[in-house]
């Protein structure tokens, strides 16, 4: 079952006075379970198809299904209340909440979603078990490594329960015991949850580990390898 | 979590936070003072003026408010403030013959206005006797004895028994010359009216007034004024109205002297303009802190967009911090000001060192402070809209940005 269908993705900055075409017309499907990297060199778009998969920008051009559903006719509200139930996101620089504990940013979007708070407490607990933090749970991501913030990160993603995970050059700013730490947690997730993982990298060591490998070059599709 | 996130926001960068508070706090605690310091200076002009000049209600002839012509008087004075002076909610009562004249010494002559009184009833009603600050009280020993002010004393090179001269119209019209002897020298604290007035008995004045006339006129019933002091001024109105009658001019403190109720009416505005004031000058203050706290986590708000916290939620986040920084400094800033005016409104704030500028306008030199109790809920709700609209433009940004860009700021 496709997860996540694009058909002819065209994604143009600065249409009216110096366009820069940084999609053209990508299709891609990427089905439930999988655990996909999109690789390709800088301004290659990896990240510009990241954002309109997980409805953080709009494409110029194309349509792009989530779950069956078209997220480019979504109004802004409406997009960010889809991201709330849909899509866990995994930034490069963390971007935890400084002001909130770890257990506090695992909670936070299943307060936005108005869980209960039994099911809150035993979300967070099962998740920062899983990243493996249950020890963290009060400190503040002032108190963390690098590879700490990222796991707190990773299970603030996967606590809503999202259909799939983005996670935009997850490893950029670890060392590589954090980054194996970090890519072990996420394959485990991946096999026992059938999480859907879809990453943007540079790093070697992700595209290793990862099941598919979809290249971008300017725009375009230009590789799409399975290693099943 | 929203309410506690704006919280722990606020007290990201306690030094700003607690600057900005710090100026809130003294906002309000310098609302409170500058309310304290004006309001206590507007009540002891009209107190001052009620005492020693005006009182609550006085009773002329009709026409002689305008011209002060003194055949003008009033019918049996002294058997209608007899009347007047039975009533329970009047405290005092006092006849009063008016004249205006010359007064001149061997050094000086100076314009005057003569107030004939019945010492007794001035005492209450005035309390004059308390005003003297050298000399007697009308020993009542001998005829023409005049009280004058200490600053008139100084300006007509004279002291304690030195002979002054009054040139008056009488009844007839004509010009009267009498001899008076200063028995006593007062001080009201009110420069222009210890300037222009002297006392006089009434009885002393009277006779002067029908010298030239024929004898059908009994000094002892002319009479000018009848001033009257009550136990509380709420009853002024219904008084006023009560002992009404169509030959008699009734007017209240506010009718006389239309610069007191000029002054009570600013009362009621005095805290809103200088709270208005100060609470314009923190907006900005407050608008710089919350759009620098917006500007400088952009990308914190982008990310927070992103996973799904609405532009609502975003709004309101920006929106508390700010009322919860007037929260905190709201009360701090009214602790001290309550505790100032405390001190200063039962101490007072002695301001002698310019007590002969205060004494022009009538002032005295010791301001108690005195801050209307409305104020003190007033000031709350001045801080909360403060913040609120100092928030709103910070607040309109945040939502504004574009999770996508913003996420990618540095």
């Amino acid at each position: 079952m496709d997860v996540i269908k694009t058909q002819g993705v065209t994604k143009v900055y600065n249409p009216e006075k110096i366009p820069v075409h940084a999609l053209n017309g990508v299709d891609i499907n990427i089905e439930e379970g999988e655990f996909t990297a999109i690789v390709g060199p800088s301004g290659s778009g990896k990240t510009t198809l990241l954002n309109i998969i997980g409805g953080l920008d709009r494409p110029s051009d194309g349509e792009v299904f989530v779950g069956g559903q078209d997220i480019s006719q979504l109004s802004d509200n409406q997009l960010i209340d889809f991201r709330k139930e849909y899509i866990g996101f995994v930034f490069q620089a963390y971007n935890l909440i400084p002001v909130l504990t770890a257990k506090e940013n695992v909670e936070f979007v299943m307060l936005l979603q108005k869980r209960s708070k039994e099911e809150r407490d035993q979300r967070v607990q099962e998740l920062m078990d899983s990243v493996g933090l249950s020890d963290k749970m009060d400190s503040r991501p002032a108190q963390l490594s690098g590879g700490q913030q990222q796991r707190v990160a990773v299970a603030r993603a996967l606590a809503p329960k999202p259909t799939f995970i983005l996670a935009d050059e997850p490893t950029a700013n670890l060392d590589s015991k954090s980054t194996e730490n970090l890519l072990d947690i996420m394959a485990r997730l991946n096999k026992e949850e059938n999480m859907t993982f879809v990453f943007s990298t540079h790093d070697q060591r992700v595209i290793d580990r990862a099941r598919r490998v979809v290249t971008l070059v300017d725009g375009k599709i230009s590789q799409d390898e399975r290693r099943d | 979590m929203i309410p506690i996130l704006a919280w722990r926001n606020l007290w990201r960068n306690p030094t700003r936070t607690l600057v900005l508070i710090g100026a809130i706090a003294l906002g309000v605690w310098a609302g409170l003072f500058m309310t304290g310091f004006a309001t206590g200076m507007i009540k002891s002009y009209i107190s001052n003026a009620i005492d020693q000049i005006v009182s609550h209600i006085q009773i002329h002839h009709p026409n002689f408010s305008e011209d002060h012509d003194v055949k003008f008087m009033l019918d049996q004075p002294d058997q209608h403030a007899a009347e007047i002076a039975e009533k329970e909610e009047v405290k005092a009562v006092a006849v009063r013959t008016l004249a205006s004249g010359m007064i001149s010494s061997a050094k000086g002559a100076r314009g005057i206005r003569v107030k004939g009184i019945n010492p007794a009833q001035e005492s209450a009603v005035t309390g004059l006797d308390q005003r003297i600050v050298e000399g007697d009280y009308f020993a009542g020993k001998r005829k023409n004895e005049i009280l004058i002010s200490r600053a008139l004393a100084k300006k007509l090179k004279v002291k304690i028994r030195s002979k002054l001269v009054l040139n008056m119209q009488d009844l007839e019209g004509e010009i009267t010359p009498a001899a008076f002897r200063v028995v006593g020298i007062f001080h009201t604290g009110n420069k222009p009216f210890d300037e222009g007035h002297v006392f006089v008995q009434r009885k002393d004045l009277n006779r002067l007034l029908t010298l030239t006339s024929a004898e059908t006129v009994d000094p002892s019933m002319i009479g000018h004024e009848i001033a009257m002091l009550l136990h509380d001024t709420k009853n002024i109105p219904a008084l006023q109205s009560a002992i009404s009658k169509p030959d008699w001019e009734v007017e209240n403190y506010k009718e006389i002297s239309p610069d007191l109720e000029l002054y009570e009416s600013q009362m009621e505005f005095v805290s809103t303009i200088y709270l208005s004031i100060i609470m314009l000058a923190l907006t900005f203050g407050i608008i710089n802190t919350m759009l620098m706290a917006v500007l400088e986590r952009i990308r914190e708000l982008g990310m927070l967009m992103g996973i799904g916290m609405n532009k609502l939620k975003v709004f309101l986040m920006i929106m508390l911090e700010a009322v919860f920084l007037g929260a905190v400094a709201a009360p701090i800033g009214l602790t001290l000001g309550v505790v100032t005016i405390y001190f200063l409104g039962s101490s007072g704030l002695d301001l002698s060192m310019y007590s002969d500028s205060l004494e022009m306008y009538g002032m005295s030199p010791i301001v108690y402070f005195d801050v209307p109790a409305k104020v003190y809920w007033q000031i709350p709700v001045f801080v909360a809209c403060t913040a609120i609209l100092a928030a709103l433009y910070p607040a309109y940004k945040a939502i504004k940005l574009k999770p996508v860009e913003a996420i990618r700021k540095i």
